[in-house]
Formats: structure tokens, sequence, C-alpha cells
């Protein structure tokens, strides 16, 4: 696995004890998908 | 099947659930994700009086894991398959869960029939480079393929998909959502079926046995239209901005398409606060 599971991403406005895993995981957002923090694909 | 959306997630989420553990001599017994309900073998419980009960069994509550996804994003099947992973890696030491599917419309201006490709989409209709736009679908694709999904984005047909979302609303009330999003998702990414129309929804309705007609009636009248609104606007309250996103037990979450370790590493913290709780 990269990156550290289980720790807490505080810039998240989450009711959610948020973990990192990796954080080059892709999500999806309107018609883009992207890295969280990193240029919209 | 599953409860309705509402979602306080301080409350508990998670229905009391009847499920049989610990099956012995059974080692290649895999992880139970729900409807794992009481079956006629009799299991080594105690009854009342302290005499055997041939239909005893623990009554426990599977792990509950909330998942935000919209079936046209092809980060979310992909999700979908490394969560079923790490599931499947803990193998008989896994615990019991229940998922839920909850909306989230990525595109709500989508047109239900868009005439063009996924390329002429993204570049045309929301101005994308088309190289770029080649470029991450070729990357999806790869990915895709390592999870084991044949994705094909040339017959990939573009579409609102409000009504899949209705469908799936039902489906959860007849306790086969997570049939119908499987079945969804393979249609729209693998298979280029339209998934914006009523008529190519019951169709695909049907091949997971939900009624034909009920299904047509539920997206025609509209009944889950609330529903589905409700949980964006759910998303929106938790501050979701993107999906696939993944919440354990109301209290963990988990953003993107992660790793299987990661889910593997959630599913086993989360139990071992159960364990510890119950000590």
């Amino acid at each position: 696995m990269t990156g550290e599971a289980m720790t807490t991403d505080a810039a998240a406005p989450s009711p959610f004890t948020m973990v990192t895993g990796d954080p080059s995981a892709m999500v999806c957002e309107g018609d883009v998908c992207y890295v969280p923090g990193a240029t919209a694909e | 099947m599953s409860r309705r959306v509402n979602v306080d997630f301080p409350d508990p989420l998670v229905p009391a659930t009847i499920t049989r553990r610990g099956r012995s001599g059974s080692g290649s017994e895999g992880p139970s994700i729900i409807r794992a309900y009481p079956t006629a073998e009799p299991c080594s419980g105690t009854g009342i009086g302290g005499r055997q009960h041939p239909f005893a069994y623990i009554v426990s509550e599977p792990i509950k894991i909330d998942i935000w996804s919209d079936i046209a994003c092809p980060w979310c099947y992909i999700g979908k398959r490394h969560l079923e992973s790490g599931i499947a890696a803990l193998g008989a030491d896994a615990p019991d869960v229940e998922i839920e599917y909850h909306s989230f419309e990525l595109a709500p201006d989508t047109p239900v029939d868009f005439q063009g490709s996924e390329v002429d989409f993204l570049a045309k209709h929301k101005g994308l480079p088309v190289a770029q736009v080649h470029q991450m679908l070729e990357r999806v694709t790869g990915v895709a393929a390592a999870a084991g999904l044949d994705y094909d984005f040339d017959a990939l047909q573009h579409t609102k998909t409000l009504k899949a979302h209705e469908l799936l609303h039902f489906a959860k009330e007849q306790g086969l959502q997570l049939e119908l999003t499987e079945r969804l998702m393979r249609a729209y990414f693998t298979e280029g079926r339209h998934l914006g129309r009523v008529d190519d929804l019951v169709a695909l309705a049907t091949e997971v046995g939900l009624d034909a007609d009920a299904a047509r009636a539920a997206l025609e009248s509209g009944r889950f239209a609330a529903d589905v609104q409700a949980d964006i606007a759910q998303a929106g309250a938790y501050g979701i901005n993107g999906v696939p996103f993944f919440v354990f037990e109301g209290k963990y979450g988990v953003s993107g398409a992660q790793p299987a370790e990661v889910f593997t590493q959630v599913l086993t913290q989360v139990a071992g606060e159960r364990d510890e709780a119950a000590a």
C-alpha cells in the first residue's frame, strides 16, 4: 500500500475520520476525475 | 434489505442482522456481504434451558459500508472492485459487511440522449483538449483492466444517470441494490448500454430479478426521485465533493478508488475496535 492509512485529514470538512490511504487515488467530480490536490485530468 | 437513507451518522446506522459466524470445519468460507440469514443447517448454539438448539445463531451486526457513487463514474466501478478485493483478501477472517449505495449525480446537466462518444462529450461539451481526453481514458482503461474490468469507451453511451439512480433506490427497497449496481456499471462501461432511458433500465432490472412492471412504475412515477436528491444533499452536508466515497461504520471516510489493501486495513481496524469494545 502506498501512503499512510488511518490518519486524519484535518483539511477535510468531513464528520468522518478520513483515511488517507493512497494519496494518488482518483475521484470524480463533475465530468473530470483527478487526484485530490493535483491537476485535474 | 438495507435501511432507507435518512442518515445521521452519529446514530446507529446498522440494523440488527442475524448472521451465522464461525462455521466450524470450513476454512474456505469467505466474507459474507449481507443477506446471510439463517439456513436450516444446525450449529452449536445453546437454547433455552441449556439444551442444544438446532437453530441457534449468534446475533451480530455486519460492518456497515456506505458508498456514494455514480454509475457513470469510471473510478467508482474500479473502487467497487478494489473494495471487493479488499474484503476477499481477509478470507475466512473477513467480517460480515452490509453495503449500501447512495446516489451522487456527477453531471446533472448531461442530456439523456447525447449524440457522440465519450471523447466527444468531454472535448466538445466540457471543452477539454482531445489529447488530454484520450490520455485520461487510456489511463483509466488500464487501471480498470488491472482490476479485471474491460472498459470500452468507444462503445460507451454518455447519458444522464438520474433515472438509473432512481432504479437503484427501487432495487434497494427490493433487496437487490448490490446486484443492480454491478449490472448497471457493467452495462455502462463494458457493454455500451444506454442507461438513461426507462425501457433500457427496465430490461436491465429484470436481469437481476426485479419485476419489470414494478420497475417501470417506479421510474415513470418518480417515486424515488426524492430519495436520490436526499442522498445528494447528504453528500453535500458531509462535504463529499467527489466519488467514490466510502464510509465505514459511520466513522471512517475513504475517498477515491483506493487500493484493495486500504480497504482491508480499514475493515481490520473497524473489526478490531469492535472486538475491543466487546471485550
